[in-house]
């Protein structure tokens, strides 16, 4: 069959401009996206830059926006796109392009998995460390990310902070913090409670939507998140932002949003408080926060503690 | 110019094990990989990796299954060497970091591959390949070793018989660079992408066998040429790994009958059962994995469920998979000494890319990514050893503009309407053809004459994309002249040897015959052209 292609073309220079390529080859029936690619840069246009390397969906190295819909190029069949027209091809959507379809994994997910130190430090043993296959079956379903981006191109948060670890990177670092083997997890929990890591989600669960194995990240970066609490790592902003949310609500039966503001920032962070006062101040003078400030409890307030209590008693 | 004790070329598990073992050893080291690490061709093995772990199990009985899954051609000590060595290294990697599977009682679980006669592989569902290559990253990552992504190794540096480092592309910087190093250890796997359909990666074009070759080192074995029974012969070619096997599927025929018992038998042995029952006529040969149980299959064999699916647009759990053997593995590759030594000085090989009696004529399943763990460990310290006693590599200038010169001769305006990719793909089928499963004297003799005949034709063709910036027309270029190297070293081997045993058959010479040929072949670049000669299996040292 004929297969046109439509190719988003850049040179490497940081300041060209981009342009596109029409291609058509002739392919068949069966024909992967990778295939036609390989077949335009080996017998039509050398100039042409993609990446691929297992070309039958082991290894995620090939992902670019096929159509409307980012793929693994490499299992993306020509079929299933080529009846409407040319098929259009994008690097994906929010990551700097290096040239043509290859952009910068490096700066995407490789040096953001590498800012989690992404290694176990065994404990010392010797033979054989015996543990449970539920423990290690969470640590291979963890581990068969293919680092195919995905989750990282479905994030809500990274196209507003480029810089925040994403989940993939912290996907990399669930597979230490569950595996019992490891002993430097503390320090791991460290790193991922600083600004960019764990409390940087909005757990708005397209992560986990978008992930093709199912390893649903967006739960990894929750059960992160309650370790870091459990282990008293709790320093963070956020962190004081998820306790007093929790007092509030065990106290009066709901937010006490004047409460929330001023303990997350911290009792004794006098120039953060001071940065709430015109928040406060426009409350205060649109009839939100009247004064005398006060939380009165709601109704059934008491049984919302004892809901509290016992999921207290409960994860004892 | 940057400056190593040890350089390792190639960033899949021997090439990650090398460096870690190096740099643990004392060595400044430095790798460098013409894709990420964690996209390399270590990530298609599948099924498990072996190791004698006690109780119903030993390094004697280990190195029995590997021996006879060698058919006559393995070097003993080599063998027993590595099952001796098997062990520590497999509870190394589960120590840190491998989520191997495991017993009710938490040790390491274990299932029998292929001709396997105890339940010896370790493994992570089917993807243990894809785990092993990442813990090895993890480790690599903890060592701090400098990695050079995306940068490809044109040349050695030779002077005297003695490797001085490497030449290489950078695909991101566009750079040209000497990498010079008291030693150089290559780990760049595999040739089978000379085959189509194959299993191997885009990659696994033979690229350090070329490099080792041309500067003068012996290739070994190259005649022998693993194919895998059970391939889906669509798209690039797909592995249905022999777990499958073990954990309960079937080859059958288009009557759904059993074609044999399809475990404890040797790939190769597999491989002709299969082959025959095609040509036979039973239409098709398929897998069928239903007898496992669609809970089951989704719980041990979750890769291959997907893949299958994604590729053959099959489901495993309610249908079978048609499949045809289908190039793997090499046996064959840079002849080293159990500690990764080839004949040159300063220049060390390990894991598929070399050949150091381990694998005769057949590779035992399960035995890959264990060799790369004990041969890339014993690789690594060996040069991390030589590298103290080397003189500082003194590498002139001269060669980076040398080399650049080299790379711009190729290219320019072609007016041909040949093209790398008719090249590539006429070679791939020709070897499927002519150098596969079964050979003979015409046919090969035929095959040698096409591979010189694309030879020249390759030597016409230019490079047109002038960039060095992510030029993979380029880089392209090079793996084509790997690939068709080491397929005339393969077809003259495959010609040279006049016996079947293992992998090699010859349906004109169809017997062993440990007479003539219990020994190994080795190729040796002479004048421009492969020189052929035996060399004796090495019993004891």
């Amino acid at each position: 069959m004929q297969v046109t292609f439509d190719v988003f073309r850049k040179d490497p220079e940081p300041e060209a401009k981009p342009w596109r390529s029409n291609y058509t080859v002739e392919l068949p029936e069966e024909a992967t996206v990778t295939d036609g690619l390989l077949k335009i840069r080996d017998e039509v246009d050398g100039t042409l830059g993609f990446r691929a390397s297992c070309v039958r969906g082991y290894c995620g190295e090939c992902l670019i926006r096929v159509g409307p819909r980012n793929r693994l190029a490499c299992t993306a069949r020509v079929s299933d796109f080529g009846a409407n027209g040319p098929i259009a091809l994008n690097p994906v959507r929010i990551v700097p392009v290096l040239k043509d379809l290859v952009f910068d994994w490096d700066a995407f997910m490789w040096n953001k998995i590498k800012a989690v130190k992404p290694w176990l430090e065994p404990k010392d043993a010797d033979g054989e460390t015996p543990v449970s296959d539920a423990q290690m079956k969470d640590v291979r379903k963890a581990m068969s990310c293919y680092y195919c981006g995905l989750c990282d191109e479905g994030c809500t948060a990274l196209p507003e902070d480029f810089n925040f670890l994403g989940p993939a990177a912290l996907t990399k670092a669930s597979r230490f913090v569950s595996d019992p083997r490891d002993k430097n997890t503390p320090a791991r929990l460290k790193i991922l409670e600083q600004a960019k890591g764990i409390w940087d989600c909005v757990h708005c669960f397209e992560a986990s939507e978008h992930c093709p194995r199912h390893i649903d990240p967006t739960e990894r970066i929750v059960a992160m998140r309650d370790l870091a609490f459990k282990t008293g790592i709790t320093n963070e902003k956020v962190a004081r932002h998820h306790t007093s949310f929790a007092a509030s609500v065990k106290e009066s039966g709901w937010v006490d949003e004047g409460r929330l503001a001023v303990e997350s920032e911290g009792l004794t962070n006098i120039p953060g408080l001071i940065r709430l006062l015109p928040t406060a101040i426009k409350a205060t003078i649109r009839g939100k926060a009247p004064l005398p400030y006060m939380h009165p409890k709601r109704p059934g307030a008491d049984r919302i503690k004892r809901i509290f209590e016992k999921g207290e008693q409960k994860t004892r | 110019m940057p400056e190593f004790d040890v350089l390792v070329i190639g960033g899949g598990a021997s090439g990650l094990r090398a460096a870690i073992a190096a740099k643990q050893a004392g060595a400044s080291v430095a790798l460098i990989s013409k894709v990420h690490p964690l996209r390399t061709n270590t990530g298609v093995c599948q099924g498990g990796l072996n190791a004698p772990l006690g109780r119903d199990d030993s390094p004697e009985s280990f190195a029995e299954d590997t021996l006879l899954a060698g058919d006559g051609l393995c070097d003993p000590f080599v063998v027993r060497t590595f099952t001796e060595e098997a062990a520590k290294d497999v509870l190394w990697i589960e120590r840190v970091g491998a989520p191997f599977n495991r017993d009710p009682e938490g040790r390491l679980d274990r299932r029998a591959l292929g001709s396997n006669r105890r339940n010896r592989s370790c493994y992570a569902d089917d993807r243990t390949g894809h785990i092993v290559l990442q813990v090895l990253h993890e480790q690599f990552q903890r060592e701090q070793i400098p990695s050079f992504e995306e940068w490809f190794a044109t040349s050695l540096v030779v002077a005297d018989g003695t490797c001085l480092g490497a030449l290489a592309l950078g695909h991101r910087s566009a750079k040209l660079d000497a990498f010079a190093a008291r030693a150089v250890i290559l780990a760049t796997g595999g040739f089978t992408r000379v085959y189509h359909p194959s299993t191997a990666s885009l990659g696994t074009t033979g690229d350090g066998q070329r490099l080792a070759y041309e500067a003068g080192a012996s290739l070994m074995d190259m005649e022998m040429v693993q194919f895998h029974p059970t391939v889906f012969p669509g798209g690039p070619g797909l592995l249905i790994t022999e777990a499958a096997l073990s954990e309960g599927g079937q080859i059958i025929d288009s009557t759904g009958e059993p074609i044999s018992s399809s475990t404890g038998i040797p790939r190769h042995e597999l491989c002709m059962l299969t082959d025959s029952a095609l040509r036979n006529g039973v239409g098709s040969v398929s897998v069928d994995l239903r007898p496992i149980g669609r809970e089951r299959i989704l719980e041990r064999l979750p890769q291959t469920h997907e893949l299958v699916r994604a590729v053959a647009g099959l489901d495993v759990t309610k249908d079978p998979v048609p499949v045809r053997p289908a190039a793997h593995r090499p046996m064959g590759g840079i002849e080293t000494t159990a500690l990764g030594a080839t004949s040159l000085a300063g220049l060390f090989a390990a894991g598929e890319c070399s050949c150091n009696g381990l694998n005769g004529a057949g590779r035992l399943a399960g035995n890959t990514l264990t060799e790369a763990l004990v041969f890339g460990r014993r690789a690594g310290e060996a040069a991390a050893t030589y590298a103290r006693e080397a003189t500082k590599p003194d590498v002139p200038e001269a060669r980076v503009s040398d080399e650049d010169r080299r790379l711009g001769a190729v290219t320019g305006a072609d007016s041909s309407d040949d093209s790398l990719g008719q090249v590539q793909s006429q070679l791939r089928r020709l070897m499927d053809e002519k150098v596969g499963l079964v050979r003979d004297a015409a046919g090969l003799e035929g095959a040698i004459g096409e591979i010189r005949n694309l030879k020249d034709r390759y030597s016409r063709i230019k490079v047109k994309n002038p960039s060095r910036t992510y030029n993979y027309e380029l880089t392209t270029y090079l793996e084509v002249g790997s690939m068709l190297s080491v397929a005339e070293a393969v077809a003259t081997a495959a010609q040279f040897r006049t016996e079947s045993r293992g992998a090699h058959r010859r349906s004109d010479f169809p017997n062993r015959d440990d007479q003539v040929w219990g020994a190994h072949t080795l190729v040796k670049l002479v004048d421009g052209s492969p020189r052929l000669e035996k060399r004796p299996i090495a019993a004891g040292a």
